[in-house]
Parts: C-alpha cells; structure tokens; sequence
C-alpha cells in the first residue's frame, strides 16, 4: 500500500515538475511569474483528446501532437502577450496582469469552444496493475513517472550542456549582458517560452490520461505548480522538481492516509511555512523582491 | 571605421549627450575624457546599440548600425561595459564562450585569452563572481575580444584598479590594437588614456568640446587643469601618483 502510494505520488509529482519547471524557467530569464501558464496545459489535454478522437488513435501520437501544439501556443501567449511590454521594459506588476488576462480569456475560450464537459481518451495507457516487488502499481502511474523523468532530464541536458542553455544560464543572470554578447535575446526568450510550453502541453496530456480533458485542469493543477516552485525557489530547476516531488507525494500520502479534504490544506500550509522559514524557497537564492 | 554623426541621446528630459560627432579610424586607439557624468557611457551604450539615440547615425564601415546590441556585435563592434558586466553565476570559462557566441573560433580565442592572461586560465573552473576586480576586469576584455571583433568599445576600464593593474590594463588594450583591433576607450583617468590614444577628444555636458591627438591633448594644461577640477580629491590623487 505505501509503496502504491509513493509510485502514485512521484507520478503526480512528475506531473507537477513539468509544469513548475515552465514556471522557474520564465521567472529565472524575465523575474516575473507566466500567469497564462495554465493554459498550455489545458490545451495540451484537449489537443490530445481531439487528436485522439479525430485523427489517429495513438496516445504516444497525442502526446506528441499536445507538445507541438502547447509550444507554439506559449511561444504566441510571449509573442502576442509579453513581447511589447518586456521590449519597453515595463514594470513586472504589468507583466502579472496581462498574464493573469490572458488565462481568464482562454479559459472561458476553451468552455465556449469545446463546453465544460469532461473528455475522457478514446486511446489511453494500459489500465492494468503490475505487480512490483510484491506492490499492486498502476502501469499508467510508472509509465507517467518514466515520462516525466525522461522529458526533465533532456531539458537539465540542455540546460547544461548546449550553446543555447548556456545562453540561457548567462541571460538569467542578465538579459542585457547577454545581449552585448550577441545573443539575440528576444529570440532566447521564445526558445524558453517554447520548452515551457512543451512541457506544460506533456502535462497537460499526461494529466488527461491520468484523470480527463477538462475546463479548468490547467488553472487547478498550475496552482499546485506554482507552489511547488514557490517551495523549490522560484527560478531554480532542479528546485521547481524537488518541490513538486515533495508536493506529489505529500499530497497522495495525506489523502491515502489523512484525509483527501486535507490533501490541498497541506499544500497551501507548506507554501505558507516555507514562506516564513525560507522565502527564497528550498534552492532560491535571495534576491530581494519577488513576483 | 566606426563614424558617429551628430549624435544625441536623452533620459526622459536629461539629455545626456549632445549632437556628437567623431570616427574611430581603422587601426588607432581613440580616447573620449571627461568626468564623471560627461556623458560617456550614454554614448557607448548608444553605439552598441543598447541605447537607442533620439538623432543621429552610426556607422560602421559604411553601414548604418540599427539600435540592437547583438546585431552591433555581428558587425564587429564589440563593448567592454563600465563595471564589467560579468556572469558571476557562471565559470570563467563558461563567460570566455559566450563572449564567443558569435565566433567560428571558439577554442582558439579561449586558448588565446589564457596566453593573455594566465590567471585566467589557473581559474577556467571557478565562478566567476569570485575574482577580484581586476581578474574581473581582464575576463571583460578577454570575453571581449572572444568575437574577434573590429572595434572594441572600453568603459571606463581603469576604474577601482589599483595603479598597477591599471598599467597593465593599458598595455593590454595596446596590444590588442597592435594586432589589428581599433579602439575606443572612454576614461576619467586622463593621463592614462592620453597617454595610449593616438586621437583624443573631451566630452563636457554630453558635447565635445575638445580634440586632438593624444599628445597635443596631454600638454594641454588648461584642459588638464580644468579637467582634474572637475574630479574629486581622492581621484586627483590618483592621477597624481599615477604621471
Ligand atoms: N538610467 C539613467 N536615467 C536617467 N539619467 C541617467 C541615466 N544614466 C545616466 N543618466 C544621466 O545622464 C548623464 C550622463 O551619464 P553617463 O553617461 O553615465 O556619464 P559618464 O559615463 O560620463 O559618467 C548624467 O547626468 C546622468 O545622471
Ligand atoms: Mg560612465
């Protein structure tokens, strides 16, 4: 039973990391938080469940086709939404509200297109149980968990070792330095909008199969996200993954255990005493301010 | 090689510079003087494209540059800022390679920069937010000359440096244009500067006021005189110490 529990905790934790991830990414280049989000992972569900339903009966294929899709749709929400803001170097508190404006749109967008019914795959992850060292495992769960690990470390891969992530390391640290080296920042910016938002898309198809596609799966699951990078500090990978780890399993052993009605008041009460005890979160380094 | 026409730049209703006009021929050092809120750093920033100026052009070979920093360095034109700018959260190294992120010859310019500057190389592994000033100041240039550029923009390259480093610092930025790179340094440290350049002009209230050769300019005691009026004691000391 516990050890079912940790599996299914680390899945959801997975989950969670690859959308907090998104979060740190965006804050540790442009110091804001990317409010819109939550709506690449909503759109990653709903590009899965219709590419399943429409075009070919593969949940590999859908996952796949949920990625491009919410990439290019952040790559939009920065070139659409953030791009003339950040170009005029307005102040973060703007950047927060434009992006909280264009999750609230989209969201009502998304009940007005496809209704605030929920969507269940045509085509899903074997249902069965596995037997692991004496433990009944979802094969959805591990499979969801291999997933998620994989996807993270190609991203820390080339974080840390390519030309770009480089860039993105220096420019993290200061967009103009970067500039003055060359580096075509406006472009850096979209190539992190885009891993962003393919992890977010991976989320949001993985959380579909997981549960179903519906309305407000983004803004409810990028709120546990967001804590979870909160907790990690805001800004560092491997932060946002530690938290939403602690998160995932937290959350799965309290509802296993506790009670599920405590599962989102463990949450929110570890944001608030890591708040207190370390602002800067697990990993974060003070800088001060924070948005 | 790098012409700058009637050039102005404002904050908001503080106009920093004022109508400058100027050219960095091919192959010298040019120095621009002045004290502190001359206006110095508005106009390199301006020409690196950081600043985008309210008139004027700039040229380099010919071509107007647009105000963007990292097309300005696709052109050859590269800036070493006032305060270095450096990556403090990445190596030495990791800031040498980008520096060269627009360069063919990224191993070759690192191997170079630890042939000019061997502590550099005793330090590739450590972050580069751990060295002192004047380390910091070499990783600046070294990053610097990573794109191999054309004409190199110094900030202030002098400042917070103990005299000898200074010294050193000069010799470096003179065997950086003797292998072929123009230079345009901008200095509160007079003599210093005059003393490598062979143009000069003083820039006072964001206008030139003053131009010459670096010679003629180092003799010219009124505007010494005027111009170490204009620094504070401690910096008048400096100059002092360092002629
Ligand atoms: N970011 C800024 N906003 C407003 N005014 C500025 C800014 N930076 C510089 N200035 C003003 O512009 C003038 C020129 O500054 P600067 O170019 O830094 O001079 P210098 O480099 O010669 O010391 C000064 O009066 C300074 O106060
Ligand atoms: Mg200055």
């Amino acid at each position: 039973m516990f050890f079912q529990q940790v599996i299914n905790g680390l899945s959801v934790g997975g989950i969670y990391a690859l959308m907090a991830v998104g979060y740190s990414l965006i804050y540790s280049l442009l110091n804001f938080t990317n409010f819109a989000h939550s709506i690449t992972v909503t759109i990653g569900a709903f590009a899965t469940f219709y590419f399943l339903a429409e075009v070919f009966q593969n949940i590999y294929a859908g996952i796949l086709f949920a990625i491009v899709v919410a990439g290019i749709l952040a790559m939009l929400i920065q070139i659409l939404g953030y791009s003339v803001l950040l170009k005029k170097n307005a102040q973060r508190i703007y950047l927060l509200i434009t992006g909280l404006g264009i999750s609230t749109m989209c969201d009502n967008l998304v009940i007005i297109a496809f209704t605030s019914r929920f969507r269940v795959y045509p085509a899903n992850f074997s249902t069965k149980a596995i037997n692991v060292f004496g433990a009944t495992v979802g094969t959805i769960d591990l499979i969801i968990l291999a997933v998620s690990a994989v996807a993270l470390i190609i991203v820390q891969l080339f974080i840390k070792k390519s030309r770009a992530g480089l860039a993105i390391r220096g420019a993290s640290f200061s967009l103009e330095t970067a500039s003055i080296m060359g580096i075509n920042t406006q472009k850096l910016i979209l190539i992190v909008f885009l891993i962003a938002g393919a992890l977010a898309g991976l989320a949001g198809a993985l959380l579909g199969a997981k549960y179903t596609a519906y309305p407000a799966l983004g803004s409810n699951m990028a709120n546990k996200a967001f804590i979870s990078s909160v907790v990690g500090g805001l800004g560092s990978i491997t932060g946002a993954v530690i938290g939403a780890l602690i998160l995932g399993i937290g959350e799965v052993l309290i509802s296993g255990y506790v009670s599920s009605a405590m599962r989102d008041i463990f949450s929110y009460t570890l944001l608030v005493i890591i708040l207190f005890v370390k602002p800067s979160g697990l990993m974060g380094v003070d800088t001060g301010e924070r948005a | 090689m790098l012409r700058v026409e009637n050039l102005s730049f404002s904050y908001g209703k503080i106009q920093a510079v004022r109508n400058v006009s100027f050219e960095v021929k091919k192959g010298e050092i040019m120095a621009i003087i002045g004290s502190n809120g001359a206006g110095k750093s508005s106009l390199l920033k301006c020409v690196a494209g950081l600043l985008k100026p309210q008139t004027g052009k700039i040229y380099m070979e010919g071509e107007a540059l647009e105000a963007s920093a990292y097309k300005t360095v696709e052109k050859g034109v590269c800036l070493i800022p006032e305060g270095r700018w450096i990556f403090s959260n990445l190596t030495v190294e990791e800031n040498l390679i980008l520096g060269g992120y627009t360069s063919k010859t990224v191993a070759q310019g690192i191997e170079r920069s630890y042939d000019m500057f061997p502590r550099l190389g005793e330090r590739r592994n450590q972050r580069a937010g751990t060295l002192s000033g004047g380390e910091q100041q070499m990783l600046a240039i070294a990053r610097g000359l990573m794109s191999n550029p054309k004409v190199l923009l110094l900030d202030e390259p002098s400042l917070g440096l103990a005299p000898l480093i200074v010294n050193d610092i000069m010799k470096i930025i003179q065997d950086a244009n003797k292998a072929g790179v123009s230079v345009l340094l901008v200095e509160q440290n007079a003599r210093k500067a005059l003393k490598i350049a062979h143009h000069a002009c003083v820039l006072k209230h964001g206008t030139i006021v003053k131009e010459g050769t670096g010679t003629e300019l180092a003799q010219d005691e009124s505007i010494l005189s005027e111009y170490l009026g204009n620094v504070n004691k401690n910096k008048k000391d400096r100059l002092i110490i360092n002629a």
